[in-house]
């Protein structure tokens, strides 16, 4: 009380914006930015976690220091020219020794450890670990963003619609949501799979969304129906409005604050589920994904599994970053928790 | 209460009526035919193309699938009605056996995560509640969301890996004992799926029940139970950690309900014949009558899992009653 009536009782400041909302748009972005970084630390290393996946998403070709597909050979270190040798002679040297000591061309440096050639190591077939990482991330941001934004975008628009018709319209579209929701999720994304010959990253993506669609309209239903019964919505009604109008301009920036929560915490949901496809062998086979690299570091089997670590930690990182970021937004955007410091959320 | 759960079942009629609808739509368009290919696996010499054409075409009048599509649903359909959920194309049984023979090996995994879940989450949900901002309040937030951030399939495999390269004990992956046949070996096969599973949806547990009991340890009948001198012990089990249940109860039950319908991640991991390994199998071998009862018996299944926990709320919260 006391701080308000000194603010007020401050002499003239003629021309010095005194309130944030006088000033240009840009600063405004740039101070409401600062302070996210400020109170949510957390959640500002989420936001550099995803600038760093996204710059090497977009950037791949420049960031990575190998092609992705490129084998990389050695010379055969078990290779024994002495006994090679012998072996022309007498063909029964070669049934008493491992095959690899006869061997004389250069050998793909299979699941090779980390050094200056390879920062991470190679993976089964002698490719450079780092750069099909680099290249990962593009699979990773594409279903996690793509199916993200298909499942909230009809999500919002199957929500909107059921929540302000209700009545018969509510029911059944609640019963076609309710039928997506019992569902074994894996199993209906197994069939979206197979009913394509081969699930290429669109239709798994496409899939994805449709499956998400159910929860997200769950979510819009319900802000919704708060909104739904506020004054302004009877005034546009009493003046005449339209239902689109009223929904797209009445109802619509009201929930924006669910729908964009929604949006970012189940990105990093759908990366991981992307990724357990492709573990189980149901991605798409022809691009490089983090989940089908961590099977084939699994079949490496238990005496070296560094390839299995450290892709896992490179899709756990990223992860952390979206689910971090989308934490913090829910904080920041939740009307429940204003006012206490975000402490109640993470 | 009986109108109301008798309300609930006759709305979950249409739901499992849409389920059968979907899933035999879906699995008719699937394509490449469970015949086609079975009888080119038996016979991959023959090389009449005539005489093969007359075979898939008699097996397929034998299994009903001659019929057009819309046809075929509406026998379905009658089927269902019956009881009759078709049988196998493989084994030549009851679409349902599978499920009867892997369901045991499901529950199992599924009761083991629970538990863990639940020993888990729950007390390190409410100590961290009622240490808010403590170092430990702060090292245990960290370790629920590495948890939530670590994919699965990735714990359980780094797990699998160092178990076996440490020789810490045996993992019997070929043989997957039950419990009730050989208690030692099945529990080192399932201990690492439980726990990799149990703690993956405990995390999300103790971050909803953190935020629940701080909500509630701020209500007024919480001041007042401690101004009435009542033991702290009392005042957080009794007073608080009931009433900050009841979305705790949604989440565990419906996490239970999916373990439930099978893992196929762990199942397959671990090679553990229950429900998720056998419906992965069905589906990629195009035994449709088969995929089509298990997604059904799930789907009935979740609905009524649903049922239950709203129920609980009522015995969790008498405030809330239904009519």
């Amino acid at each position: 009380m006391a701080q308000e009536q000194a603010i007020l009782d401050r002499p003239g400041t003629l021309g010095v914006p005194r309130s944030l909302s006088d000033r240009p748009v840009l600063v405004r972005a740039l101070v409401h930015i600062g302070r996210f970084f400020r109170y949510k630390p957390l959640g500002g290393v989420g936001v550099v976690i995803i600038g760093l996946c996204v710059f090497a998403a977009i950037f791949a070709e420049a960031v990575d220091r190998y092609d992705p597909e490129d084998i990389f050979k050695a010379t055969n270190p078990a290779y024994d020219p002495e006994l090679a040798e012998k072996a022309l002679v007498d063909p029964t040297i070669r049934l008493q020794y491992p095959p690899e000591k006869f061997e004389k061309s250069d050998l793909p440096i299979r699941f090779g450890g980390p050094s200056s050639a390879h920062w991470l190591g190679t993976d089964g077939l002698g490719r450079d670990l780092y750069s099909r990482i680099v290249h990962g991330s593009r699979t990773a941001l594409y279903v996690g963003l793509g199916a993200a934004l298909i499942a909230t975008i009809s999500g919002t628009i199957v929500g909107l619609a059921s929540a302000y018709f209700g009545g018969f319209a509510d029911f059944f579209i609640q019963r076609i949501v309710d039928t997506l929701q019992a569902f074994p999720p894996l199993v209906l994304l197994l069939l979206f799979g197979q009913v394509v010959a081969n699930p290429t990253l669109t239709v798994n993506t496409i899939a994805l969304g449709i499956l998400g669609t159910a929860s997200s309209a769950r979510v819009v239903r319900s802000a919704v129906l708060a909104v739904r019964e506020e004054v302004y919505v009877l005034a546009a009604r009493t003046i005449g409005a339209s239902d689109l109008r009223i929904m797209l301009r009445h109802i619509f920036p009201n929930i924006t604050a669910p729908i964009i929560v929604t949006f970012t915490s189940s990105i990093g949901i759908y990366i991981l589920v992307e990724a357990t496809l492709a573990f189980l062998g149901l991605g798409d086979p022809t691009r490089v994904s983090w989940g089908k690299m961590v099977e084939e570091g699994r079949r490496n089997g238990p005496s070296n599994p560094w390839m299995a670590f450290i892709v896992g930690m490179a899709l756990t990182f990223v992860v952390l970053g979206f689910n971090l970021a989308g934490d913090a937004l829910r904080d920041v955007l939740d009307p429940r928790l204003r006012g206490r410091g975000g402490r109640a959320g993470f | 209460m009986r109108t109301y759960i008798l309300r609930r079942v006759v709305v979950n009629i249409p739901v499992i009526w849409l389920v059968a609808t979907l899933v035999f739509f879906a699995t008719s368009v699937l394509p490449g035919d469970f015949v086609a290919q079975r009888i080119a696996a038996q016979d991959p010499t023959s090389t009449d193309p005539a005489l093969r054409q007359a075979q898939i075409d008699a097996v397929r009048k034998d299994l009903g699938l001659d019929k057009p599509v819309v046809q075929r649903y509406f026998i379905y359909l009658g089927n269902l009605l019956r009881g009759d959920f078709g049988i196998s194309y493989q084994t030549r049984e009851s679409a349902l056996q599978g499920m009867k023979e892997g369901l045991p090996y499901s529950l199992q995994l599924a009761l083991m995560s629970l538990v863990i879940s639940i020993l888990t989450s729950i007390p390190i949900g409410i100590i961290s509640a009622i240490r808010q901002d403590s170092l430990i309040d702060y090292v245990l937030r960290v370790f629920a969301i590495l948890v939530l951030a670590m994919p699965n399939f990735w714990i359980a495999t780094m797990a699998l890996l160092y178990v076996v390269r440490w020789k810490l004990w045996d993992v019997p992956i070929s043989s997957a004992p039950l419990l009730w046949e050989d208690p030692g070996a099945s529990m080192r096969l399932f201990i690492i799926p439980a726990v990799v599973g149990g703690l993956a949806s405990g995390a999300g547990v103790m971050r909803l029940l953190r935020s629940q009991m701080l909500e509630v340890l701020r209500q007024d009948y919480i001041r007042t139970a401690w101004a009435k001198g009542l033991r702290e012990r009392v005042i957080i089990i009794r007073h608080a950690l009931k009433n900050a249940l009841v979305p705790v109860v949604t989440v565990l039950g419906l996490s239970f309900a999916g373990l439930l319908s099978g893992n196929v991640v762990f199942e397959n991991l671990f090679a553990i014949p229950g429900v998720g390994r056998r419906i992965l199998a069905a589906i990629v071998a195009r035994d449709v009558p088969v995929v089509q009862a298990f997604v059904l018996v799930i789907a009935t299944f979740i609905v009524f899992v649903n049922l239950a926990i709203d129920l609980l709320y009522g015995v969790l919260d008498p405030r809330i009653r239904y009519s």
